[in-house]
């Protein structure tokens, strides 16, 4: 809502400066969002007086005019209007001036003769519709006077953000009112009792509500004779001022006292409307019906449905109500009669229909928040008089007043110790009932409670709630004292689960992954991207209105999104990759209403942990052919294992109990590459090498590993308290081992076979060298393992000890089929 | 020469010959030739025998004084060398050490979720406890419940993600399905004073999803805080004080906060909180576009119709409730100039914070 100074000030009497109106505004609730200065495009313009006007010598309809603005010199200009004489006092644009239309004021030379500004028309100017001539000024206007100043061009806009609840605020009357409560002035609402003559309105015009749920009141004038034209210069500089380009008389009349009074009105050429069969303007309110069309003002051809209300006439329907009007009855320059409409259209059916057929207009916006129906014949007369008195017309007696669902005054009461209880004040019942006055509610009762009547023209205040509010923004919520709540039963805690979420997070980062966070919105080729099918009954949560096919689905998985990051950073040249991101999945079944959400925590990671450093152990050489994966492995580009070291960590810092991992393949892992995680017996998720046709799916190289685990899983197999285990107190013995196995015993298994051989006193195995190549026969793998035996109570001594380790080789080496290296 | 002469002499020789030792090696070589079990001095007290008794005493004593003088020689000798030895060991061992060290940097947590982190912990040391709700919420929660009229534009397809809704149910909503990506964290409040019964003091951070095109200051999904207080006695004043120790908590000690009166459909009277601007301390400037203040969060007390929706008694308890954009935030404490580098994941942005 743009709302000029001036003509608030003709309102309600403001002797704030603009800043500090704006900022009353703002502390009240009005949120201003610019503050704009009009008339200073004007600058450089300047009240000038025509010392002598000749003939152009090559030009027949120019003139050569030497002017004085001024200055030492009078300026040479050179004019193509007619309507003036030497003598006159104009407007002068010097050089370097910008006009309002965006035209630059330079030195030119027109036919020869150099031309120093430019005597201005009022069109040019932008102060009125003008623009057959030059403006010629009075006789008094001071020569070398700002035209601006002179003029009295010169305001102030301030534009509002009037927020939903306020439809009052749509209107310079509303905004007055509230300026007059934050100042504690009065406004004064324009009205207008319009001189009648002629036929009374009744004996030719009829209104038919056919559908009063939609439609609480209309009314209707008539206007006979009117003489279409431009508006004075005066309702064109108000127009221009809230926003609005002026179309002529009648048009600018309607708008006017829209911006006025927060009403909309519609102007229907009377003489295009249908007549019913006694020969009256029948106007009537409906539904449209299935297949009806309308061609609306700006010619386009409009398909209704039947939830649209339309303003008909007999023949058919002449105009969307409240949203836009119908071209066969628009008003033109031939336009004579004018029946106007004033009326209170549903908020929500404006709501729909202009949304749905996009025609958003300052009329729409007004009945979607909802126009006061008691405001209506108001609008109507103020209106009609403006016709009378601006376009000549004759206003004909009495008012077409359909009013079926009659809107009445609201009563609401407020305790002021409620007030204060809930505001935290002392706001005395004096203050309450000036503020409550002010803004246009009768007041009644008092002290303790108020019974209030709430005028229509404020819907939002409907409790004593809103009361409340109304007292405290005026009041000043600045004034209010800042307190703590003093409740006693209040403990700050995170829960179990948060607290382990926390944890798992805080575990990832020590352990060198950077969090993030993608999309969680789900390209729906993804899942084909990865081979990821889901399983029986499971359906992807679709998005019915996605910002594109990219984002249309959302995510089953976290995977994509960091694929995706990977491929964003390798294709920046940052190949060290190590990310992980805690985030929601979602999935859903038919039947099924709202979808299922789960959290995940995924890890990838890719290159190495840093750039080759000084320090770096030196690459172990591959001793031939089969030891080159072993030697790629140790390698410091990233594999599987700082994949699964990263969930070992995590399961391991969790106290979770039993945790193994088992050999699985994923269509998007690459084989050999890929194990499930199973925490407690749960699958927990998936780790692994990411497959090659899936990088390049996702625009990304390899190898790059991932793993996906589900955070509930996880939080549950947490062990949040572990006893005290003491502390050895006798010293270890520590014996290697190393077993030639066929290259196809997992590792696994070889340690189960140690730990059960061993017996009490074996601690420990750690398995410290993978060997394959010379001095190992082909299809064999060396496994070197460090154990440690240990007695809780006593030193082991190594005579001890041998026995049972001889023993622990011949029972694994039958075990596995392992022949001891020496 | 008498055997006197001879031990004086072999004393003399002996602590010269411990003197002149430059290493351990050396100086326990000389501890062999006069100590050991074919040394000098041994060889004079294997002599004694031949001794007459009368000699005996003096020369046993006197070479009990030689090797008491040599053993103590020896011994600081021995320390003296040992000394020098760790010395050179330690001089040998230097390094530059201003080559870079052996480091394997720590993880960094998202500026995201480092500031949600942070403005949870404030609100738990007010005694606030954290709550979360779903991010495919459904039309009730996000909207009805929180006093939204059927006709709210917010519900537009054009403002709104909705979730295909398999239910087959008919849809009661007038958005285009039941189901919704949540557009705040508010659907949280009410299933909060659903579930549990006043007084109530949470906290909810969460991801929230609106319709804007990605781009340097909108995200399609972005992440919000909300909080909620319910209880006896709760007034305006205290959301102001609360509010206020937040912002100086999160913005600084001096930094100020002004409330400014909204409009909002779940609360009553509503506000929108302005923290005064760091760069310009409330001058005004063009960070904070010339007003001195930069806008923080919306808030207001709990609209009574939201009560009536959960069943709390709005005669007996006042309620509170707040909001606030963490990627606001971000933009404005850390100055991150574009919103879309939060979700590309570039690693020389996430090591930043």
């Amino acid at each position: 809502m743009r709302v000029s100074l001036k003509w608030l000030k003709q309102l309600v009497d403001v002797d704030l400066a603009p800043e500090e109106l704006a900022e009353r505004l703002d502390m009240t609730g009005t949120v201003i969002e610019a503050v704009e200065t009009l008339g200073a495009s004007l600058e450089g313009v300047v009240v000038g007086r025509i010392l002598t006007k000749e003939r152009h010598p090559e030009a027949e309809k120019l003139w050569v005019t030497t002017v004085d603005t001024g200055g030492e010199e009078p300026l040479n200009i050179v004019c193509g209007a007619q309507n003036f004489e030497a003598g006159d006092k104009v407007p002068v644009a010097t050089i370097g001036t910008e006009l309002p239309n965006g035209m630059k004021i330079k030195k030119a030379k027109l036919r020869g003769i150099t031309s120093e500004g430019m005597n201005c028309s009022a069109a040019e100017l932008g102060v009125g519709a003008d623009e057959s001539g030059i403006m010629v000024l009075p006789e008094d206007a001071p020569v070398g006077a700002p035209f601006a100043e002179y003029h009295g061009t010169a305001d102030t806009v301030l534009e509002l953000e009037v927020t939903p609840n306020r439809p009052d605020c749509l209107s310079m009357a509303g905004i007055a009112r509230e300026v007059g409560a934050i100042t504690g002035r009065k406004a004064t609402i324009p009205s207008a009792t319009p001189k009648e003559q002629g036929q009374p309105i009744a004996e030719s015009v009829r209104v038919t509500i056919e559908d009063p749920g939609l439609c609480a009141r209309y009314t209707a004038r008539l206007i006979r004779g009117v003489s279409i034209g431009p508006s004075p210069d005066w309702m064109i500089e108000r127009i221009l001022a809230a926003g609005q380009r002026p179309v002529n008389n009648v048009v600018d009349i309607t708008n006017y006292v829209m911006f006025e009074l927060g009403q909309p009105l519609h102007a229907f050429d009377a003489s295009k409307l249908g007549i019913d069969e006694e020969g009256n303007a029948h106007v009537i309110v409906r539904r449209a019906k299935e297949g009806e069309r309308l061609t609306t003002l700006d010619g386009q051809d409009r398909a209704l449905s039947t939830d649209v209300l339309l303003i008909c006439d007999p023949t058919g329907p002449i105009a969307l109500a409240g949203v836009m009007g119908g071209e066969s009855t628009e008003v033109c320059e031939e336009t004579v009669d004018i029946l106007l409409e004033s009326a209170s259209f549903d908020t929500a059916c404006t709501s729909r229909t202009s949304r749905s057929l996009g025609l958003i207009s300052e009329a729409s916006m007004r009945f979607e928040r909802g126009v006061d129906p008691n405001g209506c014949a108001n609008a109507a007369d103020r209106a009609a008089a403006l016709l009378a008195e601006l376009c000549d017309g004759d206003v004909a007696p009495g008012i077409v007043d359909e009013y079926p669902r009659k809107a009445e005054a609201r009563g609401v009461s407020l305790r002021i110790s409620r007030l204060n209880d809930v505001l935290g004040t002392d706001i005395s019942a004096e203050e309450v009932e000036g503020i409550l006055t002010s803004l246009g509610l009768g007041v009644a009762g008092g002290p303790e409670t108020f019974d209030l009547t709430v005028p229509t023209f404020r819907p939002d205040i409907e409790r004593e709630v809103d009361l409340i509010e109304e007292v405290v923004r005026v009041w000043g919520m600045e004034r209010v004292a800042s307190t703590l709540p003093g409740g006693r039963e209040r403990i700050g805690r995170l829960t179990y689960e948060q607290r382990w979420r926390e944890r798992i997070e805080r575990t990832l980062r020590a352990a060198g992954l950077n969090e993030t966070m993608t999309y969680s919105f789900g390209d729906p080729g993804d899942m084909d991207r990865l081979g990821w099918d889901l399983p029986a009954g499971e359906v992807p949560v679709k998005l019915l209105n996605p910002m594109s096919e990219e984002q249309a689905v959302m995510r089953r998985t976290l995977a994509p999104g960091l694929l995706r990051s990977v491929s964003y950073n390798q294709r920046r040249d940052v190949d060290n990759v190590h990310l992980y991101e805690a985030g929601t999945v979602f999935w859903t079944e038919a039947g099924s209403k709202q979808p299922h959400e789960g959290a995940r925590v995924a890890g990838v990671l890719a290159g190495r942990w840093h750039s080759p450093e000084w320090h770096d152990p030196k690459p172990s050489q591959a001793s031939d052919e089969r030891d080159r994966t072993q030697a790629e492995l140790r390698s410091p580009e990233l594999n599987f294992f700082d994949g699964k070291g990263l969930v070992e960590a995590l399961v391991s810092d969790l106290g979770v109990e039993r945790f193994k991992v088992r050999v699985e393949e994923y269509p998007w892992l690459q084989p050999g590459r890929s194990a499930e995680l199973i925490v407690n017996g749960q699958v927990a998720g998936w780790v692994g090498e990411v497959h090659p046709r899936v990088l390049d799916a996702f625009d990304a190289h390899g190898p790059v590993v991932m793993f996906e685990l589900a955070m509930d899983v996880l939080t549950a197999a947490a062990v949040p308290l572990r006893q005290y285990s003491e502390i050895p107190r006798f010293p270890a013995v520590e014996l290697d081992i190393a077993l030639v196995v066929e290259e196809s015993v997992s590792a696994e298994r070889v340690e189960q076979a140690i730990t059960s051989a061993g017996g009490k006193v074996l601690e420990g195995v750690r398995l410290f060298d993978v060997y394959m190549g010379a001095g190992v026969p082909e299809g064999k793998k060396s496994l070197a393992y460090a154990l440690t035996y240990r007695a809780s109570d006593r030193t082991l001594t190594d005579e001890e000890v041998r026995p049972q380790h001889e023993k622990l080789l011949r029972k694994v080496a039958s075990a596995v089929g392992a022949e001891l290296r020496a | 020469m008498g055997v006197a002469e001879e031990l004086e002499e072999m004393r003399d020789e002996g602590l010269a010959a411990i003197a002149s030792a430059e290493d351990l090696a050396s100086l326990d070589a000389v501890r062999v030739a006069y100590l050991g079990k074919k040394g000098l001095l041994t060889g004079v007290l294997r002599g004694l025998g031949q001794l007459s008794p009368q000699e005996r005493p003096a020369v046993g004593k006197a070479s009990n004084d030689v090797r008491e003088s040599l053993e103590k020689a020896l011994a600081e000798r021995r320390a003296h060398l040992e000394e020098a030895h760790l010395e050179a060991r330690v001089a040998a061992g230097a390094v530059d050490v201003t080559l870079p060290g052996r480091v394997r940097l720590p993880g960094r947590e998202h500026l995201i979720n480092m500031i949600t982190r942070e403005i949870v912990e404030i609100f738990l040391g007010l005694g606030y406890e954290v709550a979360e709700g779903p991010e495919a919420e459904l039309d009730y929660y996000n909207f009805t419940a929180l006093n939204h009229p059927p006709a709210h534009p917010a519900r537009a397809a054009s403002d709104t993600f909705y979730v295909q809704d398999l239910s087959m149910e008919t849809v009661d909503s007038t958005g285009e399905s039941d189901v919704l990506l949540r557009t705040h964290t508010s659907p949280v409040q009410i299933r909060v004073m659903e579930q549990g019964k006043p007084p109530l003091y949470v906290i909810a951070p969460g991801r929230v999803y609106r319709r804007d095109i990605a781009d340097p200051s909108h995200l399609p999904q972005f992440h919000q805080v909300e909080g909620l207080v319910v209880d006896e006695g709760i007034t305006f004043g205290d959301l102001k004080g609360t509010l206020d120790y937040f912002c100086k908590e999160m913005f600084g000690r001096d930094r100020r906060t002004r409330f400014r009166p909204h409009f909002f459909p779940f609360t009553e009277p509503s506000a929108e909180v302005d923290v005064s601007c760091g760069i310009c301390d409330g001058a005004g400037c063009r960070f904070c576009k010339g007003t001195g203040w930069l806008e923080i969060l919306g808030c207001g007390m709990v609209d009574p119709n939201v009560f009536e929706y959960v069943a709390v008694d709005s005669e007996r308890y006042v309620g509170f409730a707040f909001g606030m954009g963490v990627e606001r935030i971000a933009a404005l404490k850390y100055n991150i100039p574009d919103l879309r580098m939060l979700v590309e994941g570039d690693m020389r942005f996430l090591r930043q914070f």
